[in-house]
């Protein structure tokens, strides 16, 4: 393709690091560029604070009077399945944001600069990543304001971290994906309302499983977000369900939900960007 | 050494789906020179500097930024080349000087390089009054100003602006085309895109004009307008006793050309305002009754009517922002 003779040339001015080293700084640089914007847009972390406290509210002051579990006060039946479901509303919320970050004229400026291009995608995931932190943590600390009363060993503390970790993780990187996908904020929240909401209620959130008809039942039995919600209770309440592999085993079932989503989203998410650059 | 070409495109072309944006584009900028890539909006300028930057991948032909290939040798072409959008590609929600700082870490400063940097950028291009405020809070002339700074952390082979006055005020116009003009005093290459035949006329050294992703014409900025038709003075009669009257007056003094059924005498006017002056004090002096005595400068209009025989078409808004997602 190249008809034009090889001409004379510009020394290019190099960074002097190589391109690992450059892609930890570049990600660095970039990932500090978005936390900043946190205290100058505080609606962005609303989304992901205001959502479950409505939730919270409604269903421990409003539904809650209405459920009976067996075994377990509503109050500590109801965090553990908050907590699930802010984790996997986390797709929604770095899918909304990845719409909205990468039609932003900046992100053409870092493109055209000589920076790692992987980083660009690097900075987003971990910036939103931050963020769902964040925003969980604010809901732990209200809940046990509320009077949830965790049942938490240090072994199970641990293991509870680093699934969540493993598992903000993951619904970023498939957030991230989707966002570059629906390109329009819009089309993300559609996205979000019409499978990540219904799945999020399905999963034993607010009601026990074994209660479900049987075809929303089959569902929730194989919903990974079950797994979700069944791990954080299993971990802090002791609690237990049964129906299904997955949910006999939450934490096994998790921690393979998430290697799954990352496995398939992030060379996906990769290709998808790198596609996007080259037009 | 041989000269280094700043950039050189052959046959390059850009499609989206049926629409062809940039059609068989051969431009070239030598080094220390500035081109104007003029055209309407839809014209292709902004898809061709998109190319140029990397940002998009051309369908056809090839280009060449400071000897390297756009799309084998795109790490090279990116640290050789800096763009400047019509739309500010800065950070909103970071202060003007955050986003310097921001650009020179990124561009492998350290830390305190990047701040001396940022502080030298501020003070050349005046940020200094609004170098703390965020950029969401800052007028288009403001922005632009900080973007063109975001450019020249380095001083780069090649700057590109893309229209970098467009939807600015007659104020902030001036204040920019300064700016452009200090960097041109510094020898810096420059490719620029407008859409106004007086701006390609104030800055560049060379114009292309283009049109529906063509090059339509290509000189100095003298020799197209002698192609589209000098500025004039337009003196407009109140009725058809004065047209009479004035144009017997004018033909003597000046070089004119006239319409009856428009009551139009048209004077050429090299000197521009001063024979606007010129022009004025006669028809005064004679008390001729008149509507209108104004200077005409030759509109991008009157060059795309002289040049292509139709008039520029300002209804395609590809320019504006291109689907950038099309299969590699």
């Amino acid at each position: 393709m190249s008809a034009i003779a090889a001409s004379a040339r510009a020394p290019v001015p190099g960074s002097g690091l190589a391109a690992p080293a450059r892609f930890v700084r570049d990600t660095a640089l970039l990932t500090v560029r978005s936390l900043r914007a946190i205290p100058r847009v505080p609606e962005r972390l609303l989304d992901v604070t205001i959502q479950p406290i409505v939730f919270i509210l409604l269903f421990l002051y409003v539904f809650g009077s209405a459920i009976h579990v067996p075994g377990v006060s509503y109050k500590d039946y109801l965090f553990p399945g908050i907590i699930g479901q802010s984790l996997a509303f986390g797709i929604i919320g770095a899918g909304v944001a990845t719409s909205h970050d990468m039609t932003e004229g900046v992100i053409d400026r870092f493109r055209s600069m000589p920076i790692s291009r992987l980083s660009i995608i690097s900075a987003q995931v971990m910036g939103q990543f931050c963020e769902q932190v964040l925003g969980l943590t604010i809901v732990v600390v209200f809940g046990l304001i509320l009077g949830w009363n965790p049942d938490l060993t240090a072994p199970h503390a641990i293991e509870l971290v680093g699934l969540m970790a493993l598992g903000m993780f993951a619904f970023t990187w498939m957030g991230v994906l989707l966002g570059m996908l629906v390109r329009s904020p819009d089309a993300m929240q559609g996205v979000g309302f019409i499978v990540i909401f219904p799945l999020a209620f399905l999963a034993g959130t607010f009601v026990p499983i074994a209660g479900m008809d049987a075809v929303p039942r089959a569902i929730a039995q194989w919903d990974p977000i079950s797994a979700l919600v069944g791990t954080v209770r299993g971990l802090t309440e002791g609690v237990h369900s049964s129906g299904s592999w997955q949910l006999v085993h939450p934490e096994l079932a998790m921690a393979l939900w998430c290697l799954l989503i990352i496995a398939v989203c992030v060379p996906l998410a990769l290709r998808r960007f790198n596609r996007t650059l080259a037009g | 050494m041989s000269q280094i070409t700043a950039i050189e495109t052959e046959g390059l072309t850009k499609r989206f789906g049926d629409f062809t944006a940039v059609a068989d584009l051969d431009l070239r900028v030598d080094t220390g020179t500035v081109v104007s890539l003029l055209g309407p909006n839809g014209a292709g300028k902004t898809t061709t500097v998109r190319m140029l930057a990397t940002l998009l991948r051309p369908d056809a032909g090839s280009a060449r930024v400071a000897g390297y290939d756009v799309v084998h040798e795109a790490t090279q072409v990116r640290a050789l080349i800096a763009l400047t959008g019509q739309f500010a590609a800065l950070d909103k929600n970071l202060t003007a000087r955050e986003n310097l700082v921001l650009m020179a870490r990124l561009r492998g400063r350290g830390r305190r390089e990047a701040a001396a940097v940022a502080d030298r950028l501020i003070e050349r291009f005046a940020i200094e009054e609004f170098r703390n405020r965020l950029v969401k809070k800052l007028s288009g002339g403001e922005r632009r100003r900080v973007d063109l700074a975001a450019g020249l952390i380095d001083t780069p082979h090649v700057l590109v602006l893309d229209e970098p006055t467009t939807g600015l005020d007659p104020r902030s116009r001036q204040v920019v085309w300064s700016t452009i003009r200090s960097l041109v005093d510094d020898g810096v290459t420059l490719l620029l895109t407008t859409q106004y035949l007086e701006e390609a006329d104030a800055l560049a050294d060379r114009v292309v004009l283009i049109d529906r992703g063509r090059e339509v014409a290509a000189g100095t900025p003298a020799q197209l307008k002698t192609q589209v038709g000098a500025q004039r003075v337009d003196v407009i009669a109140a009725d058809a006793t004065e047209f009479a009257r004035v144009s017997d007056l004018l033909r003597d003094r000046f070089d004119i050309s006239e319409s009856a059924e428009q009551r139009t005498v048209s004077v050429a006017a090299p000197d521009e305002a001063e024979d606007l002056a010129r022009v004025a004090a006669v028809v005064a002096e004679a008390g001729i009754g008149v509507d209108e005595v104004a200077l005409r400068r030759p509109t991008l209009d009157d060059a795309f009517l002289a040049l292509t025989g139709h008039i520029a078409h300002d209804d395609l808004q590809t320019d504006d922002y291109e689907p950038t997602e099309v299969a590699a």
